[in-house]
């Protein structure tokens, strides 16, 4: 079957469902999407539905070539040391490029693990994980994967509250670090896209849409409007660009700014807009106030 | 004086009567039919003064006589009421069922030891009484021409029996250990519990525990329900290890029909990494449910070694009915078909059988969903078809799963430097749509010892193919491609070009046993 062959042969990208308006919505899968698309390689993007607790999604593969998660570090290093895609050839040497990662990688990793799974309602983990498992499948795994993450992150009923406020103390010292390093750039290092952009890049695009917004997390970055702004540029520029097609990514930033946002991307931007016009507004009423009580004593 | 023979589990002989109130001496039996005394006939008194051995003749001669009118005239009995014993712990309504239709039915003396017999092995068969006599003994003596019949049991002193083992399985190459525990007649209605352990070195692992009751209250036919946990290892021929938790439930199980509900939920993994692209797509979760419908006949006069007669067998399983309305959809139909000629020398047969199944998914977006991988079929191994009813699955010759659509496996880069990559090998992903066919004359060996022993020889020819109908191949498929994937024995050498034509010839020699055609 020549068709069924070739489809084969071409770069594909098996990860977690889409939602909440992202490409998909696995923690771990979007940097690797986002990586993809930053190296505007064409590939095709197919799901997994049914295998929630896997280790080796999301891959990579091309014909017989695979590249699992859970091997020599993740896809991202798979795809370096097989040379099929390296963006980070001139940053790898930097300590402090080496060290930010590292960071994202750990802490901001732990943070979202313990929001998603214990911190929130898990209303976000059953949507994205399990909504396409029947039933008693789903909530049995789902019970399952909140007690390793519990495991994996050290809480036990004891130390829950310590351990809470640790991740996100942690959590906040690295978006503090992140806003101020970052500043009004466009990218970390060297005004180009790395494998640490995709990282972070990722974990930001989570917290704000797939996150519900009594999360504690959330409202810790929101804090910082320059990392949301950052993330919203690079995701209207990479990732909402040519969404339907999922393959040839939009290579003129200029056309993409005009191009229509895909309607179920919609809203998300909309509300979050209303939101901090909402804050700004009370702000400037409070002010208000204040002025017109002054003026009235004056008077 | 009651003559009563002692009954066996083994035994299928009628049981003696009860004669009349008259003394007689007691009649020993082994394992022979007995028809000596009759209800009705009413024997006089003996005079005192005959000697010993006058009476033994005279007794001897009422028998004789008594034996020729049996067989010759049709004496009209009918059962008045049917008197239970020896039963503690067995409720009365279920030894009941088990023999009412049967003395109901019988009119006459001769029908009368027929059911006897029949009544004896039905309740030999509830595996829950170390002993049943039934004695048939006169009716009131207001109703002339009645029966009474006194079935006395002896429960299972010790309800729980237990057995360990180790078997071969030729097709997988492999042993297995198994244990099982069985309590029997816990609550009295004939029920069957079981527990029981099956290890196989790197291929199936299976615990299960059951139950099993003849009838129960309003319903006449066997129910049956089992949990298992089932681990099978695929890893070497299709790369992948299912592992299942399921429940199923016996529905009806009468005569012919088997009607059960299968319940489980699958996951498929594969720890070594290696799979092909067809099976990295299925690994997962799925929640199975499924009804699953049987018909069988089989006429012949043997399973194992069968030298005339026919078979046939249909099944077909419907999934995803419910509960969840994403649970595999998919339907599966399975048919086999056998066929032995006796040819009269050597015990010498002729057996032809064809078996053929296909499956596939319904639902919305079907035609191009992909089937679930192990409810596909798959072809091969070291069964014989010859007395094994488990659809197209056996082709001798063929290693386990070696026949069918293959993918490569995934390649890795052992070293950059080396620039070559290793040997990947290929999974067998199986087929939708599977026929296989063959042809065998087995044979009795010249020498004695090989007789004795039950090892005989076949000469065999069979032939396979396994074909792909879903994510749309069904739009390429033709006769012409049909008739190409035909694979034979004598192809196990060139895969590759047809055998439409081809048979094999091949002599192997099987010993009976009473594990032939374990399912791959």
């Amino acid at each position: 079957m020549e068709d069924g062959g070739g489809e084969r042969e071409r770069l594909t990208l098996v990860a977690r469902k889409p939602c909440f308006g992202l490409p998909t919505a696995c923690p771990k899968s979007l940097p690797v999407y986002i990586y993809l698309r930053f190296s505007k390689i064409p590939f095709s993007l197919e799901f997994n539905l049914i295998h929630p607790d896997s280790d080796q999604i999301p891959f990579v593969e091309s014909g017989d070539y695979v590249a699992y998660n859970n091997e020599k570090g993740g896809v991202i290093p798979n795809l370096k040391e097989d040379g099929i895609v390296d963006l980070d050839s001139e940053v790898s040497g930097i300590p402090e490029w080496v060290s930010i990662k590292a960071m994202v990688e750990s802490w901001l990793a732990d943070a979202i693990m313990y929001e998603l799974w214990v911190g929130c309602d898990g209303k976000s983990a059953q949507k994205i994980y399990y909504s396409d498992l029947p039933w008693p499948i789903g909530k049995i795994l789902y019970f399952k994967q909140v007690l390793v993450v519990k495991q994996l992150l050290g809480i036990t009923s004891d130390n829950a509250d310590r351990r809470e406020e640790e991740i996100y103390s942690r959590a906040a010292l690295a978006y503090g670090a992140l806003s101020s390093r970052l500043g009004e750039q466009s990218f970390f290092f060297d005004n180009r896209p790395t494998s640490l952009d995709a990282a972070f890049l990722g974990h930001v695009l989570f917290v704000l849409h797939a996150l519900p917004e009594t999360s504690v997390l959330r409202s810790k970055l929101l804090s910082h409007s320059n990392l949301v702004s950052y993330a919203e540029n690079l995701k209207m520029e990479y990732v909402d660009a040519n969404l339907s097609s999922s393959s040839v990514p939009q290579s003129d930033p200029s056309s993409s700014a005009s191009k229509r946002v895909p309607s179920h991307w919609s809203s998300k931007p909309r509300s979050k807009a209303k939101r901090e016009k909402t804050e700004e507004e009370k702000k400037f009423r409070r002010r208000a106030k204040y002025f017109l009580a002054t003026q009235l004593l004056l008077f | 004086m009651d003559a009563q023979p002692e009954s066996g589990p083994q035994s299928k002989e009628p049981e003696s009567p009860n004669p009349d109130p008259e003394p007689y001496e007691e009649i020993e039996e082994d394992e022979e039919p007995e028809k000596d005394e009759d209800l009705e006939h009413e024997e006089g008194e003996e005079p005192k003064t005959m000697t010993p051995e006058a009476r033994t003749r005279k007794d001897r001669a009422n028998m004789e006589a008594l034996f020729r009118r049996l067989s010759t005239e049709r004496v009209p009995v009918r059962v008045h009421d049917v008197i239970i014993k020896g039963n503690t712990k067995t409720k009365d309504s279920l030894i009941e069922s088990e023999v009412e239709a049967v003395f109901r039915d019988a009119t006459s003396f001769q029908q009368l030891l027929r059911a006897a017999s029949l009544a004896n092995t039905r309740l030999q068969d509830l595996d829950i009484f170390d002993s049943v006599n039934i004695t048939l003994d006169a009716g009131p003596p207001e109703l002339p021409g009645t029966a009474n019949v006194v079935i006395e049991v002896t429960e299972a002193k010790n309800p729980l029996t237990g057995d360990l083992g180790i078997y071969s399985k030729p097709e997988a190459r492999s042993w297995s250990l198994e244990g099982s525990l069985k309590l029997k007649n816990l609550f009295g209605y004939g029920d069957l519990w079981d527990g029981s352990v099956a290890y196989g070195w790197g291929q199936t692992s299976e615990v299960s525990t059951g139950f099993s009751i003849p009838r129960f209250k309003g319903i006449s036919t066997p129910l049956s329900a089992r949990i298992s946990l089932l681990s099978q290892d695929w890893l070497k021929f299709s790369s992948y290890k299912e592992q299942a938790l399921g429940l199923s439930l016996g529905l009806l199980s009468t005569g012919n029909h088997d009607l059960s509900y299968n319940l489980s939920w699958r996951t498929l993994t594969d720890p070594s990494q290696m799979s092909s692209h067809t099976v990295r797509r299925q690994l997962g979760h799925s929640l199975l449910s499924a009804l699953k419908y049987g018909f069988k006949i089989d006429q012949r006069d043997s399973p194992m070694r069968p030298t005339r007669g026919h078979a046939f067998v249909s099944t077909t399983q419907i999934g995803g009915l419910f509960p969840d309305l994403r649970s595999l959809r998919f339907i599966r139909q399975e048919l086999d078909l056998r066929y032995a000629i006796p040819l009269g020398f050597y015990r010498a047969a002729l057996n032809f059988g064809i078996s053929g199944g296909v499956i596939f998914p319904w639902g919305n977006g079907s035609l191009n969903a992909p089937s679930y991988l192990p409810e596909r079929f798959f072809m091969g191994g070291n069964s014989s078809p010859v007395c094994s009813l488990r659809g197209p699955t056996s082709v001798l010759g063929f290693k386990a799963r070696g026949l069918g659509p293959a993918e490569p496996r995934r390649l890795v880069r052992e070293n950059s430097n080396d620039g070559s990559s290793s040997d990947s090998g290929i999974d067998h992903i199986g087929g939708d749509l599977a026929v296989t066919a063959f042809a065998d004359l087995s044979f009795d060996l010249p020498l004695r010892v090989f007789r004795d022993a039950g090892i005989h020889g076949h000469i065999f020819a069979c032939t396979g193919s396994l074909n792909k109908l879903t994510e749309n191949a069904y739009k390429g498929f033709s006769l012409q491609k049909f008739r190409d994937s035909f694979r034979s024995s004598q192809d196990l050498e060139s895969l590759y070009p047809p055998s439409y034509s081809v048979w094999s010839n091949k002599i192997i020699y099987y010993k009976e046993d009473s594990r032939c055609g374990n399912m791959l």
